[in-house]
């Protein structure tokens, strides 16, 4: 007769009622886990999703995510000629903030040095990388767009022609991804009215010049329709992407580092100064909040357990005057025990398979976590019905004569 | 009929130095298989102690307690399993019942019938709630059970593995009269049909033509019983 399971379908309702309320507990405890592992995912899969060898930067900063970084346009060619080079790649940066369909989306904009690099690194799901350099776009699919479906950006549509996965900023932003030509020009986007009175302003400017009064053809560069106010020059660049021979990587980096415009940095060192800096506080607080509600949860189940147990005592002792041996007592508690750790598990996954999609951060569950969340719910009802077992058999059965 | 059991010079205290008291005082006892036994006395006077010492569930420091003609308890230790000896051979009656709260009336039954090794113990239990005559709330649970009801419920399960020894510690307590002397008359009926030596601490007087040998205790001392104002 197995007396778990007698003791269960006698008090079925509570007993799923405590299951469930541990199955609630633990899938809030599983949620704040994956938080905080979607939130050190979210920070560096950007950096990751690039495949770069080497970010290079303006010099002194920790760019592009950590903080502004302005480079020439020329670095791309100059990090191009260096030995043992195989490809270097121009990447832009910027946060946007857009009204869509009546919602407020933010995007970060991601220019990619088309055509070298249409996105085929990118964890697309859908669709393809980019096809030409203007008017495409790749998004994310937490951004709600369709492919085809269009979006517009400075005045121009972007018809979305690939969907990523999980493609986020550190901030949790969706990252949409073009080619730098059209970053530029959304970041550099004007209305018409401020790109004449700037474009007049310059006329003034250059005319009150030597080179404007020597050359008053440079006004007719001025009359280009393409002409952007902020300079006559290219816009700058976030960084440039190095991807080098795998066993010039070190000497390729020595070389640019001599350069006295730009700092170079590995692909790790980029992830560790998102994970150091950017995220770093943000990371802590959920980090930390996640052990304290880890414990709080531990010793919450580990009471209801404990509490399960004590409920029992004067059966238990009637059962062991009556002589039930221990290996029956024990049996009785553990294995309820371990079917609440079972159904509250179950719960807590059912959970999550349904409400941690509609998250508005990301809950990763990582493998680690799929592993350690059953592990760590069996060690402490285990845990916990040994603290009841240790009192159970401390229990005199002569208290079952009391009445 | 051997004896079921016999205790020789047991003594027990509760206590120490000016505090203690003496709850058995050179108790010597014995009960034949097939006899119904009452032990009578005031409260404090020890019954409930010599129970739990002839149950092996709190043995007496000195003296020896005989099973069987087998010595199981010698100066408070142990010379056999007596958590084996509790399930095989003794039959357990409280003042409540004390089922099991989580178990049906035949459950509880079948319960005691496994722990004490019987086969076939869901038809064992069924007879023996038939015996009892509660047969008809075999899937009740204690708490739908009346304290009739219950008694012969759990009366059923110290019977379950056909016991050498049945101890009840004031068993009808919470018994009206007449359900009081239908259960001590099933006690005398389970002796006698059955073999066992059946010892009942009782404080009910009107029922004692039902017992074949009568004790009663006081101050931790054991004698037969004299009469009430004796």
């Amino acid at each position: 007769m197995n007396l778990a399971i007698r003791d269960v379908r006698r008090r079925l309702a509570r007993f799923v009622g405590t299951a469930f309320g541990l199955g609630l507990l633990l899938s809030v405890v599983v949620a704040m886990q994956g938080i905080y592992a979607g939130m050190v995912d979210d920070a560096t899969i950007l950096t990751r999703a690039m495949h770069a060898d080497l970010w290079v930067v303006q010099r002194d900063t920790h760019g592009p995510f950590a903080d502004g970084s302005r480079l020439d346009p020329s670095i791309e060619a100059r990090a191009a000629s260096v030995p043992g080079v195989k490809r270097a790649r121009p990447y832009t940066y910027q946060v946007i903030q857009r009204e869509y369909r009546g919602d407020t989306m933010r995007i970060a904009l991601v220019g990619l040095g088309w055509p070298d690099d249409a996105g085929g690194s990118l964890p697309i799901v859908r669709g393809r990388g980019l096809g030409q350099a203007h008017g495409e776009m790749i998004a994310d699919a937490s951004l709600g767009l369709a492919i085809g479906e269009s979006l517009v950006l400075a005045g121009e549509p972007y018809r979305v022609v690939g969907l990523t996965k999980n493609a986020l900023t550190s901030g949790g932003d969706s990252v949409a991804f073009v080619s730098v030509g059209d970053a530029e020009l959304v970041a550099f986007d004007q209305p018409a009215e401020a790109t004449q009175l700037e474009r007049s302003r310059t006329v003034d400017r250059l005319r009150r010049t030597d080179l404007g009064r020597t050359q008053p053809s440079l006004e007719d560069l001025l009359a280009d329709p393409k002409w952007r106010a902020p300079a006559l020059a290219s816009p700058p660049l976030a960084a440039v992407l190095v991807d080098a021979d795998a066993h010039r990587v070190a000497g390729v980096r020595e070389t640019m580092r001599s350069w006295g415009d730009v700092t170079v940095y590995s692909q790790d060192e980029e992830e560790t100064l998102l994970l150091g800096g950017v995220v770093q506080r943000a990371r802590m607080q959920i980090g930390l909040f996640t052990v304290i509600l880890t414990l709080t949860a531990a010793v919450i189940v580990m009471m209801v357990i404990y509490n399960l147990t004590l409920e029992k005592t004067h059966d238990l002792a009637v059962l062991k005057l009556l002589g039930a041996p221990r290996s029956r007592l024990l049996g009785l508690v553990l294995q309820q025990s371990w079917l609440l750790g079972v159904i509250g598990y179950a719960v807590a996954y059912t959970i999550g398979e349904l409400f941690y999609p509609m998250f508005p951060r990301r809950v990763l569950i990582t493998s680690t976590i799929s592993l350690v969340a059953p592990i760590a719910t069996f060690a402490m009802v285990t845990l916990a019905s040994l603290l009841g077992l240790s009192h159970v058999l401390r229990i005199d059965p002569a208290r079952a004569l009391e009445g | 009929m051997t004896d079921a059991v016999r205790a020789v010079r047991l003594r027990k205290t509760y206590g120490v130095a000016s505090s203690a008291v003496v709850a058995l005082d050179d108790v010597s006892f014995s009960l034949r298989r097939g006899s119904v036994a009452a032990l009578l006395g005031p409260s404090g006077s020890g019954k409930s102690t010599l129970i739990k010492a002839l149950g092996f569930v709190s043995p007496a420091e000195k003296g020896q307690v005989f099973f069987d003609d087998r010595l199981v308890v010698d100066d408070g230790v142990a010379q056999t399993d007596l958590s084996r000896l509790r399930r095989q051979h003794l039959g357990f009656v409280f003042q409540k019942a004390n089922l099991t709260s989580f178990l049906n009336a035949r459950e509880n039954v079948e319960l005691a019938c496994e722990l004490g090794g019987k086969e076939q113990g869901r038809r064992r239990a069924r007879d023996l709630l038939s015996y009892l005559e509660v047969i008809n709330r075999e899937d009740s649970y204690p708490e739908m059970l009346s304290g009739g009801e219950q008694q012969r419920v759990a009366i059923a399960r110290a019977l379950a593995n056909e016991p050498t020894l049945i101890l009840a510690d004031e068993p009808t307590a919470a018994l009206d009269s007449v359900r009081s002397r239908s259960v001590m008359e099933l006690f005398r009926k389970v002796a006698h049909d059955r073999g066992a030596a059946v010892l009942v601490v009782t404080h009910d007087h009107r029922a004692l033509d039902v017992f074949d040998v009568l004790y009663e205790m006081e101050d931790g001392r054991l004698r037969p019983y004299q009469g009430q104002g004796a």
